[in-house]
């Protein structure tokens, strides 16, 4: 009974410290969160004077800078500020964010775009301004590290999300980069201490990932590669919830 | 004529033409980021599907190698490079065993329906230099139609699959039990019922004044050639067709097309040149100088389209169909996994994930601009279809491994999960998805909205 006692003692205490540990760890996450969306901002900013300009290819050039913040900071953005999210990335035709901006620079040719471009910036900011203060839960991030996880692997033959601009294969570099940058600053310590073969395996699945990404372009990206990387990311980070005490990841953000 | 038979096979071919609705314009592959021509017509997005009929489930059920087949068919890693980064498959042109009227692709096709087999873009190696296109058949009744390809160059079916696999789509050497289900399974592709025809191939039931005329006029003997008459090579008791090649005044020798079913395989003649049975009628009265009046054509072509009619011949893209022709996929698996075939696991795993993660974006995301409302039904749906992809990713995995039992669990768990719970989320959602006509409508409305933006700009 006592031996029993102690066990349980034992791994409560154990559980306790890796959940502190992994919420150190998101605490270490946030400033990388910050520079991508602040990036973002920056983009989006510089945007605002080029359209005021009548600079269309400047625009282009901050939209391209504006988006790759932006999409660093996926795994984060559906999960924790989905209204937000709503704004700046609706897609197809969307009234306001990155896709209705994209639509007329890279479709339309056009700068006709201030309306828009404020919104964008104004949501930007918002976004960035609550940053510093929002609860950052270890299990969110990983509930978003394996959403977009999953979505990196989905076809592109269509010329994907952002096929305007044709940027959808930057979109995914810059996913699989927040991807790799989440796991390793969140959970990859943590799960080397408690399965250190899984982790491995996460590991490898990421760089298979990378890999398949680092293609010339769209369509010479391994979509069958890609999709199985994909997936097996998406078992292994499944896996790896259950071994640092977390819940299963869920594959949609729940409505609100 | 019969008044109804004729409004039956004009809307069937209004909505080959058209689409489900007129407002419903099919959504082309388009950006410069594609493996495909900007501008290609897949008509994927199509809500209605032409029906497939397989002849073993008339008495039974299909079997393996017809499904293994089917799946195969309709999987894009079978074929060479540039399909599988497109998601091409042999389905997309033969979808579900009949032709694809709509599909369109510049620099391989010269109109809707065609397609050059020996063009530049799928085998390079296979290009003759020549933009030749020809009309994408019908695969219906194929095992009473050899020989195989638009010249009947073919006797086998068998070294036709195989041909089209690696000579026209440079795909890799197939294994010999893929080409075998393959041809099992166009084999199994049956006509559809057609009531109006008799044993022989003659009409019965209520036949028209006109298309009993147009009857007579298609076995009377040709004017100038009493040795020649349509039926003598569109032979009414073995399928309307002679396994012959002949040359009616279109640029060579072609095999006879079959009749049956012909109301929806349209477009007409071996590169598709024709649009309907008219002209089709007035071609022949002019090469082989029949001197049809007029009311003889309009009875040619009464009688051809009672001949050509069909039973259903399209059904409703829709949750149903779609869980119908997945599960029928599935079933490979529950074959390949005891016996540690992690070739066609991974095939099926393959085929099937890429079905289902299709199915899943019939489900728009909140993100989404084109649909509001049932958010939390569409997150519903789209868990579980993700969850079912995750679900055999693990079985494709755990064959790999040899973990067949780990296998065999996951399949148990996917097909409880597949008939109990997956269809009543999917049917739950269903109104806010694509499979809606006014959200499919706006969903694809405002993609067109956005490319043609681009090509207003060039």
């Amino acid at each position: 009974m006592r031996a029993a006692l102690c066990s349980f003692l034992l791994m409560f205490g154990l559980a306790r410290a890796e959940a502190a540990t992994l919420d150190d760890a998101a605490q270490r996450y946030r400033p990388y969160v910050i520079e991508g969306i602040g990036s973002a901002l920056a983009g989006a900013r510089d945007l605002k004077e080029r359209v005021a300009a009548h600079d269309l290819v400047g625009a282009k050039k901050a939209w391209l800078s504006a988006r790759a913040g932006w999409e660093r900071s996926e795994v984060f953005t559906a999960g924790f500020v989905p209204e937000l999210d709503a704004l700046i990335d609706a897609w197809p035709n969307a009234d306001t964010g990155f896709h209705a901006i994209e639509a007329k620079l890279f479709g339309a040719g056009q700068t006709d775009v201030e309306g828009d471009t404020d919104a964008l910036v104004a949501h930007l900011d918002e976004l960035h301004r609550k940053l510093s203060a929002m609860p950052l839960s270890p299990q969110g991030l990983l509930d978003g590290t394996v959403r977009l996880a999953y979505e990196v692997g989905e076809s592109k033959a269509d010329g994907g999300e952002s096929r305007i601009s044709g940027t959808s294969l930057d979109d995914m570099r810059n996913n699989v980069a927040g991807i790799d940058f989440a796991y390793r600053t969140i959970f990859a310590d943590a799960l080397k201490e408690a399965d250190a073969r899984l982790a491995d395996s996460v590991t490898g699945h990421i760089e298979q990932l990378k890999g398949v990404v680092a293609a010339s372009d769209l369509p010479h990206v391994d979509v069958r590669a890609l999709r199985r990387a994909s997936e097996e990311l998406v078992v292994a980070l499944q896996a790896a919830a259950e071994k640092l005490g977390l819940r299963r990841p869920t594959l949609e953000a729940q409505s609100r | 004529m019969n008044v109804c038979r004729f409004i039956a096979a004009a809307f069937a071919v209004g909505i080959l033409i058209t689409g489900v609705h007129e407002r419903v314009m099919a959504f082309p592959v388009d950006g410069d980021q594609t493996a495909l021509p900007a501008k290609t017509e897949l008509n994927e997005d199509a809500l209605v599907r032409p029906r497939e009929v397989f002849r073993s489930e008339i008495t039974g059920r299909k079997s393996y190698l017809v499904n293994l087949g089917n799946l195969a068919f309709s999987s894009p890693s079978i074929l060479g490079e540039v399909a599988r980064q497109a998601g091409i498959s042999c389905g997309t042109c033969h979808v579900n065993g009949a032709g694809n009227a709509k599909f369109f692709m510049p620099k391989m096709s010269t109109r809707p329906g065609n397609f050059d087999t020996t063009g530049p873009l799928f085998n390079p190696k296979a290009d003759n230099g020549v933009l030749d296109p020809v009309r994408i058949p019908s695969l219906r009744g194929a095992r009473y139609l050899a020989p195989y390809g638009a010249d009947g160059r073919m006797p086998s079916l068998r070294d036709f699959v195989h041909n089209v696999i690696v000579s026209e789509f440079a795909g890799p050497e197939p294994s010999p039990s893929i080409v075998d289900a393959i041809v099992a399974y166009i084999q199994d592709i049956d006509f559809l019922p057609n009531p109006s025809l008799g044993p022989g191939g003659s009409l019965v039931g209520r036949v028209s004044d006109s298309e009993r005329r147009g009857e007579t006029l298609f076995s009377k003997p040709f004017p100038h050639d009493p040795s020649m008459s349509c039926a003598g090579c569109h032979v009414p008791s073995g399928a309307f067709v002679d396994h012959r090649q002949h040359d009616v005044g279109s640029g060579g020798l072609f095999k006879t097309p079959t009749l049956r079913n012909a109301d929806f395989n349209a477009p007409y003649f071996h590169d598709g040149r024709f649009d309907t049975f008219d002209q089709v009628v007035a071609h022949f009265d002019s090469v082989f100088d029949l001197g049809l009046s007029e009311q003889d054509r309009r009875d040619l072509v009464a009688y051809l389209t009672a001949v050509g009619d069909g039973a259903q011949p399209y059904e409703s893209e829709g949750v149903g169909a779609s869980l119908k022709e997945i599960n029928d996929f599935a079933t490979v698996l529950g074959t390949a996994i005891p016996a540690g075939d992690k070739d066609t696991v991974a095939l099926a795993v393959d085929t099937i994930g890429g079905e289902l993660r299709e199915l899943t974006e019939q489900y728009p995301d909140r993100k989404n601009t084109s649909v509001s409302g049932g958010e939390q039904e569409r997150v519903n749906a789209r868990t579980a279809l993700k969850d079912i992809v995750l679900l055999l990713r693990r079985i494709d995995m755990a064959v790999g491994d040899g973990r067949t039992a780990d296998a065999a669990a996951d399949y148990m768990n996917y097909r409880r999960l597949m008939f109990a719970v997956v269809p009543s989320l999917l049917a739950g959602a269903e109104r806010w998805s694509l499979f809606n006509p006014a959200v499919h409508d706006q969903h694809y409305q405002a993609l067109r909205q956005v490319l043609q933006s681009k090509h207003v700009a060039q």
